[in-house]
């Protein structure tokens, strides 16, 4: 009771937050002149719309320093990676009108870069003043924005162009982004609601959401750079990090046996017990929908329905072409034990360098013919001979949201002998094993709990 | 790699034994994917909408109650729109079609 008048009182105090942060300073300016793009911004935020140009967000690449295998002077991200929870990427998937449907005569528009806020004139990537005027600020920053203006269709030159809500209504709602704005593009991500990371950013699912907290409430934005992690699968970054630990610091809890877990476990390990989403795709053979259109074939689970795997992390990665995940272990002093979704996709991977190949998805779709999707790609890449043979690729994608204080693992989650933890394959021996998982470790402290909750 | 994976079989039938808190399916629930034929909604502050969706395997028309606020809210702003393809659940109360689960196939 006393905890539900808390949570009622914070989110008034976010309410009231909100209302009084009150309007855009600007708005009569834009009511007046109406909204001409990122240029009307310019008039009082200037210098905006060329700081946007350099980072994560526009250019879906960066420069990678802990990841194996790759050069340091070129950059990596969702522009040029392929791996198999997409299998294409922003050059060889580029947004198009992809062939007619044999069956249906229907076509429509793809491309990964549809998760770019640009007009696909103005790519991933591009600068200059008509990149700069390209942006679409508002699907970031308008709380009233119209998504039927956010669509791929064809001007009169037969150019394919991403439309944008650049209505002076739109802009008439300017503001902080909320979490809406932001899973736009990130809840859609990897072919579908929740297939990619699989979490929803709701008030049941996550603790911070149920606090009326948005995602730049931790992902901080300065001067447009994003913060992120260290999931091993979120190569590009703006060289900003955050972690748990810069809001709640090292030792979070009342009770010191769960403090002193922190020096080897990580705070999602034992907060985020779930994971979500896409468990496995096959992109070697897709599915004909109701549309007559086809899709690679996934296996698709909830957030909050499965469970994570557990594995000693030092920020540095493993990258192989049939595996992308953490590296670590227990005598590394910088290894914590983390939680990962993990994920497989089956794809073509050429038998001659043994390398993952990537597939554009117009040929796919339209016919359901995956090998012309690979040569299609092998085309825009300048690879000429290869030999596709189909293969599974793991990949472990950290799991950083769903946070709950509720159903955090208690002792015997992992103290218990069907604990949630693998001690040996963590590196454990079987001494220590014994005595890990002898109810000794946890029993007079969870009697003691017991009574005080009776 | 083979190693990994059985650990990883192994950590996942363990783990799922040790839970107890997976939501218990509803039996009364209908699962549908189909397509939207016509949103009726009313305006922006409608706390309800009403969804016509053919059906993709009786190609019949059904109706869906929507309810919830993240639904209803990209029905206002369209990020759901007629001619998505939706797979939903839902159960009939009083009835009427109400929407439990609603989301569209698509991606990106
Ligand atoms: C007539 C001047 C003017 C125009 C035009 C203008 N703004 Fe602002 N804006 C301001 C002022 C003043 C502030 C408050 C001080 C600050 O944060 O710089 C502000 C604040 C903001 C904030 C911070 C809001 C918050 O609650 O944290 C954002 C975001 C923003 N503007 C975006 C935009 C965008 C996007 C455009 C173009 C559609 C725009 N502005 C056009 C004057 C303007
Ligand atoms: C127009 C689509 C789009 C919108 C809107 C969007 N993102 Fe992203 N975001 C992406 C894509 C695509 C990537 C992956 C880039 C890559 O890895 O190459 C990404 C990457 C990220 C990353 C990791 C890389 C980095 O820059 O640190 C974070 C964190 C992130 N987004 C947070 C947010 C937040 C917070 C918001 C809301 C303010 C947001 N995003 C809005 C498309 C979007
Ligand atoms: C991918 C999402 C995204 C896009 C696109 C975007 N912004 Fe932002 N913007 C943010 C985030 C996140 C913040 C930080 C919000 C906070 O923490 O209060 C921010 C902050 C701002 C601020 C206030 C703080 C500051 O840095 O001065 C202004 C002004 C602003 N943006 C203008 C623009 C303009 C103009 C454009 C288009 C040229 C634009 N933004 C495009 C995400 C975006
Ligand atoms: C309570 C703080 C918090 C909130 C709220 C939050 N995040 Fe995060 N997010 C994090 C942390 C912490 C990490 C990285 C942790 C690490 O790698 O150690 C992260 C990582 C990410 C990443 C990188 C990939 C990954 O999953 O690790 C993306 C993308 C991202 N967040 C997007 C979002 C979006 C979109 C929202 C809002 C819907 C959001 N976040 C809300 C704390 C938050
Ligand atoms: C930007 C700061 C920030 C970051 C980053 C952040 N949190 Fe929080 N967290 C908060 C705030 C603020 C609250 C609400 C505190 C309150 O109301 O008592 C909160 C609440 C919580 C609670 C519930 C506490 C309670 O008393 O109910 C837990 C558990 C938690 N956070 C864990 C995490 C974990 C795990 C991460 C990393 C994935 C994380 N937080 C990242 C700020 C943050
Ligand atoms: C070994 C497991 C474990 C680890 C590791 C762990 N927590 Fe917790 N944490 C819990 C449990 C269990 C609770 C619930 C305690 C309760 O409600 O009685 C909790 C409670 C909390 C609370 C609420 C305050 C309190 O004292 O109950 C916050 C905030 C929190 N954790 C944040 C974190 C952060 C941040 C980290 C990483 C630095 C972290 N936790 C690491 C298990 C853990
Ligand atoms: C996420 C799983 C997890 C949870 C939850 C957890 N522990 Fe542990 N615990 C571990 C691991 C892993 C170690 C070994 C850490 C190391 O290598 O230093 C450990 C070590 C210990 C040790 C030291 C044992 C020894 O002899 O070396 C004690 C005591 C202990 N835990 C008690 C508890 C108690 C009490 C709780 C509940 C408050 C708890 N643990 C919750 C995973 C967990």
């Amino acid at each position: 009771m006393n905890k539900r008048s808390l949570i009622i009182a914070l989110s008034l105090v976010a309410l009231a937050a909100t209302v009084s942060a009150g309007e855009h300073p600007g708005r009569d300016f834009i009511e007046k002149n109406g909204y001409k793009g990122p240029a009307t911004c310019e008039e009082c935020h200037s210098g905006k719309a060329r700081e946007f140009l350099s980072t994560v967000h526009w250019k879906h690449a960066s420069k990678v320093t802990n990841v194996d295998g790759l050069d340091p002077d070129k950059e990596y991200g969702m522009k040029n990676r392929i791996y198999t929870m997409c299998n294409g990427n922003d050059i060889v998937n580029n947004l198009k009108e992809i062939p007619k449907s044999p069956e249906t005569g229907k076509t429509k528009f793809v491309g990964c870069n549809t998760c770019h806020p640009g007009n696909h004139l103005s790519d991933v990537g591009s600068t200059g003043p008509e990149a700069e005027n390209a942006i679409d600020c508002l699907v970031c920053h308008s709380a009233d924005y119209d998504f039927r203006q956010r669509k791929p269709f064809k001007d009169e030159k037969g150019q394919v162009i991403m439309g944008q809500d650049r209505s002076t209504k739109a802009a008439l709602a300017i503001g902080k982004p909320t979490a809406k704005n932001c899973m736009v593009c990130h809840e859609t991500a990897g072919g579908g609601v929740l297939i990619k990371r699989g979490f929803a950013f709701s008030g049941e699912a996550d603790v911070h959401a149920a606090k009326g907290m948005v995602c730049v409430d931790c992902h901080k934005a300065k001067n447009h750079k994003m913060p992120t992690g260290f999931d091993p699968n979120n190569w590009a970054n703006d060289g900003l990090r955050l972690s748990c630990s810069d809001c709640h610091g090292d030792k979070p809890h009342k009770d010191a046996d769960l403090n002193r877990h922190t020096a080897r476990i990580a705070c999602q390990t034992c907060h985020i017990p779930r994971t979500g989403g896409a468990i496995a795709k096959d992109f070697t053979r897709w599915e004909q929908g109701a549309d007559k259109f086809y899709e690679p074939t996934t296996l698709k689970k909830e957030a909050n329905e499965t469970v994570p795997f557990y594995a000693w992390y030092n920020k540095t990665v493993a990258n192989t072409p049939h595996l992308i995940g953490p590296k670590g272990d227990r005598k590394d002093k910088n290894s914590k034990i983390y939680p990962f979704k993990i994920f497989q996709g089956k794809a073509f991977f050429d038998k001659k360098t043994g390398e993952l190949l990537s597939m554009d998805f117009a040929p796919p779709m339209a016919t359901g013919d995956t090998l012309a999707g690979v040569a299609s790609a092998a085309k825009t890449l300048g690879i000429k001979e290869y030999q596709p043979v189909p293969g599974w690729q793991t990949i472990f994608f950290g799991s950083n949201h769903l946070v709950t204080r509720t159903k955090a693992l208690s002792c015997e989650k992992c103290h218990a002998p069907n604990g949630v933890l693998n001690f040996k394959a963590l590196g454990y021996a079987d001494k220590e094993i014994e005595r890990l998982t002898n109810a000794d470790v946890y029993f007079e402290k969870l009697v003691q709990k017991q009574k005080e909750e009776w | 790699m083979k190693r990994v994976v059985s650990v990883m079989a192994l950590v996942a039938l363990v783990a799922l034994g040790v839970f107890s808190f997976s939501k218990v399916a509803n039996a009364e629930e209908i699962k549908m994917v189909g397509v939207i034929t016509k949103i009726d909604i009313a305006g922006k502050d409608a706390h309800s909408a009403s969804i016509t969706l053919k059906d993709n395997k009786t190609e019949q028309p059904v109706v869906i109650i929507v309810n919830d606020d993240l639904t209803l809210d990209k029905l206002k702003d369209h990020r759901i729109v007629e001619g998505d393809e939706i797979r939903l659940k839902y159960e009939v109360i009083d009835g009427k079609n109400v929407s439990k689960y609603f989301r569209k196939t698509a991606g990106c």
